[in-house]
């Protein structure tokens, strides 16, 4: 019952979000992207990228778009997500990257007066993060839940079956990915592993021995159905919305 | 694509999914070969609840991605390690929570099973053929929950390694005991199981566990947490995961990563624009880095050649040095900074910094060019030296480098020849010097016997300086006399030497005399007045006793003059001085400061004019006496005497009276100070009289030298006089006029 309520209104939210915010949502899109690119030219590990994504999302929850240039606020993202995760950045690798990103195939920045004027402004935009969020900054990843679920999950399949499906690749990508829209702030930790790794196994169609309960009501009491399968639209519509965005 | 892996999806999706499939990978020709095979795949779905279309719709999209052989990218390191700590929550099964069935359980668990798995498990029996054991838990890979399923086990006889004793090797093992063993061989079709002991039976990564028996606290951790689940309902997963020591591990992640085998730096997406092949190498950001730094380095340069042009070269070497800071190995910074120490004159520095340029980038033509210009004017300044071999090196070298290069092969040539030259020279420098040795050996050694006497000549000088300054300075009356006294103080402290370790206390010395370097500088300023005081003080006791004993003095000194000089030669204070003196030799920049403090020491200490050092001769030996008078005269022990004596030259001894103590440690420094200005106003005159001496006078030192040694015994009788006749101050008119008389008479026998 209540899990057809909540299908019905995450419909209801999705569709309005698909009309309504769309602008913003895309913008919100490419951001992530870009935070996404810049994290994996800069070798950052997926815990920090996810710490800046969050940040990004958590900010813009609660600032205006219209206020706040949001390529800034997203290498500040960055750079505050390395502090917090603790894989230093360095503010001059950010830059660089980030400059070539705007400026494809265009030589670096030379270090001087603009180049030290761009490293205060993000510093600034890091100071000014902090105080919009609080100074709560760091973030209960789905990550390291999904990792253990998955080594649950691999000990109850058949050890041939088990390598030759990529089921820890496909979820592990699925939520990465999934730091592309504000998923990862809507929903908690747990129920957002629960779903990739339900996404994963479905794409498979590796099927587990089945009990009293399901295995994902073990791994996760309060999920429902419909949770995932919210989670799950919401989703997939991040792949749609890469084609519309790109 | 993999087949297996498209078939199994479409298996479990169903028809829709096939033909979204064939609408969306209609242009993938990998789809196309294997979409025939699939066909009837999709038709075998079972009966179940429909999944969503949404689902359907994205496995479709992806499949390109999800299907491809290369997106289940690495193996996974299952090395499972069995240690106390846990880096990640180790949970029990999932089944045990999910409550599967008895029956589903147990036939999945004789599906996984393999050779090689690790059980462990409960003897519930022992035949003559083995024992049974009932299986309560699996370790190492698999985790299973199978203790409720009462799985039975053989571990056959033979199978169970003995003791090395020949009983029964079943005998070691009792019914209830634990047992961990690998699983050898399994009968699917009749759910039989055989176990084995030798660890042989374990598959690779498990093969450092050993089997047998074990304890409980060698359960494995899933189990005991397994335990304590079905024990306590309320206690989940969730709960479970939560409370665990592994979960809050902040590397969790990292090491769960590798253990599945997922690499998380390698950018693994599902979304179009995120695969690998989009990402360029130089848009990374060590490779910007390195971009940025080499222009960065390169503007440097820029700027420190032109400070170089304008003569300004420590400026232009502050420019290189920050280049090469920014980008090590930058090759134009090194050639730059190579050619400033060429044009410096450091030529070793400049061909270190030209070879690195070129070791970075070989076809560099301004590095070749100044390598072998710097390695030419190299091998002329070795030339110089007469280091011909290593010249010829570098210029071998330059040559290696550029054949062409004109002047090194002329000066290789030149070398070459004036080689040849030199030992052509050598040879007969060499034949005329045979010829020569048969004439001149007898002269030779002559030479040569005379070198080692100037030598011991010098040693000796050194070592009386001390006394001969004070002599030279002071009416020679006093002057001998102190020395005379001096001596036999020294003596005393020999003797003891010869008593302690030699090698010891000269080493102590040594040790002292680093420390007396600092000293020394807490005890320069030491305030005027005390020092004054203290020096009127000394003056009027030594004249007290100079004034009693100057007529008897007189003689004793003449006398010991000559014995003086064996008498000091073997003493270890007087080669400590000369360890110092080399010391100041050796250091060049220690020399300096030390000479300074010489000249503003013997100034401080001397107050007025020329008497300055036989003032401090006179407080020493003052310090001396008066330290010595103390302790004869309570115990009347030399050995005693001694050895507070050298106690308040070496610390501050507690036995001595304040005032020999103070001047114990203020005096000394001095008379050492005296003692190298001494020794080196006489070098000159040392060698002076060396040069004139002829080789009949110093054969004659040189036998007195060896004389020494044997004097040495007799010199520790006087010392002991010496020692009664400071008890009696009366008396030591008497006693030194005896003394002079037995030396008289000793080298009268002599």
């Amino acid at each position: 019952m209540s899990a057809n309520v909540d299908v019905a209104r995450s419909r209801v939210s999705s569709d309005a979000g698909d009309t309504e915010a769309s602008p913003d949502t895309k913008i919100h899109f490419r951001v992530c992207r870009f935070i996404i690119e810049t994290g994996v030219k800069l070798g950052m590990r997926s815990v920090p990228m996810a710490t800046a994504c969050s940040l990004y999302h958590k900010f813009f929850q609660s600032a205006n778009l219209q206020v706040y240039e949001p390529y800034l606020v997203a290498m500040s993202c960055i750079y505050l997500a390395g502090k917090v995760e603790e894989q230093h950045l360095r503010t001059r690798d950010i830059i660089n990257v980030c400059h070539r990103y705007f400026h494809p195939g265009s030589d670096p920045l030379e270090l001087d007066g603009q180049f030290w004027e761009l490293r205060d402004s993000v510093v600034q935009c890091e100071l000014l993060i902090l105080r919009q969020l609080n100074f709560q900054v760091s973030f209960e990843h789905p990550h390291k839940y999904l990792l253990h679920y998955l080594l649950s999950v691999r000990s109850l399949l058949n050890r041939h079956a088990w390598s030759r499906t990529p089921i820890a690749e496909t979820a592990w990508a699925l939520l990465k990915d999934s730091y592309h829209g504000a998923v990862c702030v809507r929903h908690p930790p747990q129920h957002l592993a629960v779903s990739t790794l339900y996404l994963a196994m479905h794409s498979y169609g590796v099927q587990i021995p089945k009990g009293e309960m399901e295995w994902w009501q073990v791994l996760c009491e309060d999920i429902t159905k419909a949770d995932i399968e919210t989670i799950i639209s919401e989703l997939l519509q991040l792949y749609d919305m890469e084609a519309k965005c790109t | 694509m993999d087949r297996d892996l498209l078939k199994q999806s479409l298996s479990f999706h169903g028809q829709s999914l096939f033909s979204l499939l064939n609408c969306e990978q209609s242009e993938n020709p990998d789809f196309k070969a294997v979409a025939t095979d699939l066909f009837k795949a999709a038709h075998q779905r079972r009966e179940r609840e429909n999944d969503s279309p949404v689902v359907e719709q994205f496995i479709a999209r992806k499949a390109d991605i999800l299907f491809a052989p290369s997106w289940k990218f690495c193996a996974p390191s299952d090395d499972d390690h069995q240690e106390t700590r846990e880096p990640y929550a180790i949970m029990p099964p999932l089944e045990q929570f999910m409550e599967v069935p008895f029956e589903e359980r147990r036939d999945l668990f004789y599906r996984d099973v393999e050779r090689g798995d690790m059980v462990i498990g409960r003897i519930n029996s022992i035949r003559d053929f083995g024992f049974f054991v009932t299986i309560i838990c699996t370790a190492g890979g698999l985790k299973r929950d199978i203790e409720d399923l009462e799985l039975t086990a053989l571990c056959p006889i033979r199978d169970v390694p003995s003791t090395g004793h020949h009983d029964d090797p079943l005998s070691y093992y009792q019914i209830g005991d634990l047992i961990r063993a690998g699983v050898k061989d399994i009968d699917r079709y009749h759910e039989k199981l055989t176990i084995s002991l030798y660890s042989s039976s374990l598959a690779a990564n498990l093969s450092k566990f050993k089997l047998g028996v074990i304890s409980k606290e060698d359960l494995p951790l899933h189990y005991i947490r397994a335990e304590r689940v079905s024990s306590d309902r309320s206690l989940t997963y969730e709960k479970l995961l939560e409370s665990s020591l592994g979960f809050s591990n902040p590397s969790n992640v990292d090491v769960l990563l590798e253990k599945l085998g997922v690499s998380d730096t390698q950018s693994a997406s599902l979304m179009r624009g995120l695969q690998s092949k989009h990402f360029m190498e130089e848009d990374f950001a060590t490779a910007i880095r390195k971009k940025q730094s080499a222009s960065w380095a390169l503007k440097c340069v820029k700027a420190g050649v032109d400070h170089f042009k304008s003569g300004r070269h420590v400026e232009a070497m502050n420019e290189y040095n920050k280049a090469l800071e920014i980008d090590t190995n930058n090759v134009e910074a090194l050639v730059a900074r190579g050619a400033l120490y060429a044009t410096k004159g450091s030529l070793v520095k400049a061909i270190g910094d030209f070879e690195l340029a070129l070791e970075g980038c070989p076809s560099h033509r301004n590095a070749k060019k100044y390598l072998c210009q710097t390695l030419v004017e190299r091998g002329q300044q070795l030339e110089e030296e007469e280091k011909l071999v290593t010249a010829e090196g570098l210029y071998r070298k330059a040559i290696a480098l550029d054949s062409s290069f004109q002047e090194a092969e002329d000066a290789l040539q030149k070398l070459q020849l004036h080689i040849q030259k030199s030992l052509k020279l050598k040879e007969e420098a060499a034949k005329e010097q045979e010829k020569a040795k048969t004439v001149e050996t007898s002269a030779e050694k002559l030479r040569k016997i005379l070198k080692e006497e100037k030598r011991m000549k010098k040693k000796r000088k050194r070592s009386s300086s001390s006394s001969s300054t004070s002599s030279s300075s002071s009416s020679s009356s006093r002057g001998s006399y102190s020395s005379g006294r001096k001596k036999s103080k020294k003596r005393k402290r020999k003797r003891k030497r010869s008593s302690h370790s030699y090698k010891k206390r000269h080493r102590r010395i040594s040790s002292r005399d680093e420390k007396s370097t600092e000293e020394e500088v807490e005890w320069y300023p030491a305030p005027a007045d005390t020092s004054a005081s203290f020096i009127n003080q000394t003056q009027a006791m030594a004249k007290l006793l100079e004034d009693k004993s100057e007529s008897g003095d007189r003689r004793l000194s003449q006398s010991r003059e000559g014995a003086r000089s064996h008498s000091f030669g073997s003493t270890s204070g007087v080669e400590t001085m000369e360890e110092k003196r080399g010391r100041f030799e050796d250091d060049p920049f220690d020399r300096s400061p030390r000479g300074k403090e010489r000249v503003q020491h013997s100034k401080q200490s001397t107050g007025s004019k020329h008497r300055s050092s036989s003032k401090v001769n006179g407080r020493e030996r003052e310090s001396h006496r008066k330290s010595e008078e103390g302790h004869s005269g309570g115990g009347s022990r030399p050995e005693c005497s001694g050895i507070s004596s050298k106690s308040r030259r070496y610390s501050s001894s507690s036995a001595g009276s304040e005032y020999s103590r103070k001047s114990g440690h203020s005096v000394d420094p001095p008379s050492r100070d005296s003692n190298y200005r001494g020794s080196e106003g006489r070098q000159c005159d040392l060698t002076y009289r060396t040069d004139r001496s002829d080789s009949k006078d110093s054969r004659r030192t040189g036998v007195n030298y060896g004389r020494s040694s044997c004097d040495v015994s007799q010199d520790n009788k006087t010392m002991v006089e010496g020692g009664q006749r400071k008890e009696l101050p009366s008396n030591l008119l008497d006693i030194f006029s005896q003394i002079a008389q037995f030396e008289k008479e000793k080298r009268q026998k002599k």
